[in-house]
């Protein structure tokens, strides 16, 4: 009798013994599949610069269907002052990666009204989330579109939980606003660095400058430009500048300058281009996206 | 119901009367410690070193286990070569048995019903390659391990009757028109080379036909059959019962059951991380969330709910033993040692518990999950997890599953144990003997 009272209780002790344990790692497991988790659907979010509308990207997005094979399905949303968002075209179903457009009903330039403009893409990305469930996302900005982004990402992103950005290119985004200074910062570049810790360490980030002459595009300095190494080096996993010059490189020819959809669709997009359309910079794996999904 | 029991016993008594039927017991009688020791190591070196181990990550064995490569290195070896030959001496005893109930020299038998299950599993791509470019094996390994078991009780088999035979006949043939006697060089030398002849020749003819060996012919045929029985509820019983008397014939795993990476189970995945729980997951209906959550314990045929039949049921010691040496192994789902060992394997009577037991489980949890009382098991979990932990655990964390497992369980032991109950009364012959 005795016998049989102790192989009792070394089963129970045996069964607790897994059992509690497992219970831990259970707990550990969910939670590392859910902050590992990455939706199909992953949208590039394209924010316009100042004095420009929701179809500023149309010629950009004509391009970019006629090269790839994929047809981006394209949303366009346009935020009001009052923060009245407002949608035209949809994501189509089945589209993993589509354009989102956001523009602003104030679509100023200035200190105040970029910072506004933050606040509202903030809006209209917190609506989009709810909307469309994605869990990351890149994102494009073209000059001061770019100062919107960047602001967002700081100051906002934190604001809705797991979501995290995977790419972020600016096309001739004024870092310094127009001050050709290099040792002068203005407003925002201030802003930018004070709150750049808060950009999310395992961001991408590509800042493509357009030259044509050595000191502009004709309307931002490059040296402007270049001040975004201040806030994004070593912030984010990776920070690369590139600099286009040739033909069509005035500042608004930009986002459809033809290297620069090239490097669009190489860098943000993550296509696989033809060898001869490679831009022979970086060496990148292209499988490392796979690997993230961290599943047995 | 009775008339039932004793119709079976009765075909066990008959079968157990064969002489290959004696052969085979005789031979994984011997190769059980073998493989007993085998599958301790393989809970060790799967449960606990592998990194997809349960016990290896429910106990971070990796961040306080010094010199972790080396005791996987270690585990390797003795498992590559225990593990990964056990078909060879499979082969070996049985000829060895069948040969001695012919009285022929058992040894000798024994030793080329091995060489000539060898020489079926050869892999001849090897042959035109240069002694530099080492990269492919000269034998077809995985076929050599537990897998090729079948092939090597039938090889085995008739090696052993065909060459008792050849060595008594060429003996007597030799005396007749040659008046002297042959030597028993000659003899074992010529039955060798008619042997292994006739295997190289069948084995050389597949190579043809399969890339794979023979062994890799006969689980082609079954996989294409039964590889994605999708959702219907009756396919998957009928797949999974299938897969179990193939084991039950040692036709160890023709069809892989643990799914966790298969598109449904990722799918289902990606919907539970979204929504929080496995609750309306696309693919609630699976071989991999009913078979592996609730069919499953201890491995092919709920051997674990067999195990404690044996405990609380069966007055035989031998089975008793067996059943005490194995529970280890069947916590882990690593059977193969309690199959060959009770045996389990060309048993009749086992069989029908072995097939029904996972069967009803399946029903049992068809009806849960499609009445909404359980969720479907979402979360991929560790091959080597206990078998009753497995729905808990995959459905992150679920109590109802845990006591759908528990149910699961106690309806299986209660299948087995009449069964357990019946072979009581065997061996008073064969075991006194």
């Amino acid at each position: 009798m005795r016998r049989s009272w102790w192989r009792w209780a070394l089963l129970i002790v045996v069964i607790l013994a897994v059992f509690i344990p497992s219970q831990v790692w259970l707990k550990q497991r969910v939670t590392k599949y859910k902050s590992s988790y990455k939706t199909p659907l992953a949208p590039t979010i394209m924010v316009p610069g100042s004095s420009a509308s929701q179809n500023r990207f149309d010629t950009l997005i004509t391009q970019l269907r006629k090269e790839t094979k994929k047809s981006h399905s394209v949303l366009k949303v346009k935020v009001a002052e009052s923060g009245a968002i407002s949608y035209t075209g949809n994501i189509r179903q089945g589209d993993n990666h589509p354009f989102i457009v956001i523009a602003f009903e104030n679509n100023r330039d200035g200190y105040a009204n970029i910072n506004k403009q933050a606040k509202w893409l903030n809006l209209a990305f917190k609506d989009l989330v709810k909307t469309y469930h994605f869990n990351h996302f890149s994102m494009l900005g073209h000059s001061n579109g770019g100062l919107i982004l960047s602001l967002f990402t700081e100051k906002y992103l934190a604001q809705t939980k797991h979501v995290t950005p995977d790419r972020l290119m600016t096309i001739a985004t004024p870092y310094n606003m127009e001050s050709d200074s290099t040792t002068k910062q203005t407003a925002i570049l201030r802003e930018l660095i004070k709150g750049r810790s808060k950009l999310p360490k395992k961001l991408t980030v590509y800042s493509v400058a357009g030259t044509e002459n050595y000191s502009s595009d004709g309307t931002v300095p490059a040296n402007s430009v270049n001040q975004g190494k201040y806030v994004f080096q070593n912030q984010v996993a990776h920070y690369t500048q590139i600099t286009v010059t040739g033909d069509d490189t005035t500042h608004s020819d930009l986002p459809q300058n033809k290297q620069i959809v090239l490097l669009i669709r190489q860098y943000l997009l993550k296509e696989t281009l033809p060898s001869k359309d490679r831009v022979p910079t970086t060496k990148r794996s292209q499988s490392k996206e796979a690997d993230e999904m961290g599943l047995p | 119901m009775v008339r039932l029991f004793r119709g079976l016993w009765c075909v066990n008594q008959r079968v157990d009367q064969w002489r290959a039927m004696r052969a085979i017991h005789e031979a994984l009688r011997v190769a059980y410690p073998f493989i007993l020791v085998m599958a301790l190591i393989d809970v060790v070196g799967q449960g606990c070193l592998s990194k997809s181990g349960f016990f290896f990550q429910v106990y971070h064995i990796g961040s306080w286990l010094p010199g972790l490569e080396f005791w996987r290195d270690i585990l390797q070896a003795v498992s590559v070569v225990v593990n990964g030959l056990v078909a060879v001496m499979i082969a070996f005893t049985t000829g060895h048995y069948m040969a001695r109930t012919y009285h022929a020299d058992a040894l000798t038998v024994g030793l080329m019903s091995a060489l000539a299950f060898l020489t079926l599993n050869v892999n001849y791509d090897t042959f035109g390659q240069t002694s530099h470019g080492n990269d492919l094996a000269q034998f077809w390994m995985p076929n050599l391990g537990p897998q090729g078991i079948f092939l090597a009780i039938l090889v085995g088999l008739g090696v052993g009757w065909l060459a008792s035979h050849l060595m008594q006949g060429l003996a007597t043939w030799w005396r007749h028109h040659r008046h002297t006697s042959l030597s028993w060089t000659g003899r074992v030398a010529w039955s060798l080379t008619i042997v292994l002849g006739a295997t190289v020749g069948i084995g050389y003819g597949l190579s043809w036909l399969t890339d794979g060996g023979i062994n890799d012919l006969v689980y082609l045929a079954l996989q294409t059959l039964n590889t994605n029985p999708g959702h219907n509820g009756l396919r998957i019983l009928l797949v999974t019962s299938v897969s179990n008397g193939l084991w039950w014939l040692g036709l160890i795993g023709p069809i892989d059951v643990a799914g966790n990476s298969s598109v449904t189970s990722l799918q289902n995945l990606a919907y539970a991380v979204q929504h929080g729980s496995g609750w309306g997951a696309p693919h609630a209906i699976t071989l991999h969330t009913l078979g592996d959550a609730y069919a499953n314990f201890g491995g092919a045929g709920m051997t674990l709910a067999l195990l404690i039949a044996i405990w609380i049921g069966s007055r035989q010691a031998s089975y008793r033993r067996v059943a005490t040496q194995t529970v280890l192994p069947n916590l882990v789902n690593l059977n193969e040692s309690t199959l060959l060992g009770l045996p389990v394997l060309f048993n009749p009577i086992l069989l029908v518990p072995f097939v029904l037991a996972p069967a009803v489980n399946i029903v049992l949890a068809w009806t849960a999950i499609t009445l909404k009382l359980v969720p479907p098991i979402v979360y991929p979990v560790p091959r080597t997890t206990p078998g009753p932990l497995v729905a808990y655990l995959g459905t992150g964390g679920d109590w109802r599953a845990l006591l759908l497992s528990g149910l699961c369980l106690t309806i299986s032991v209660l299948i087995y144990l009449p069964f357990v109950r019946l072979l009581n009364t065997e061996g008073g012959a064969d075991h006194a003997a």
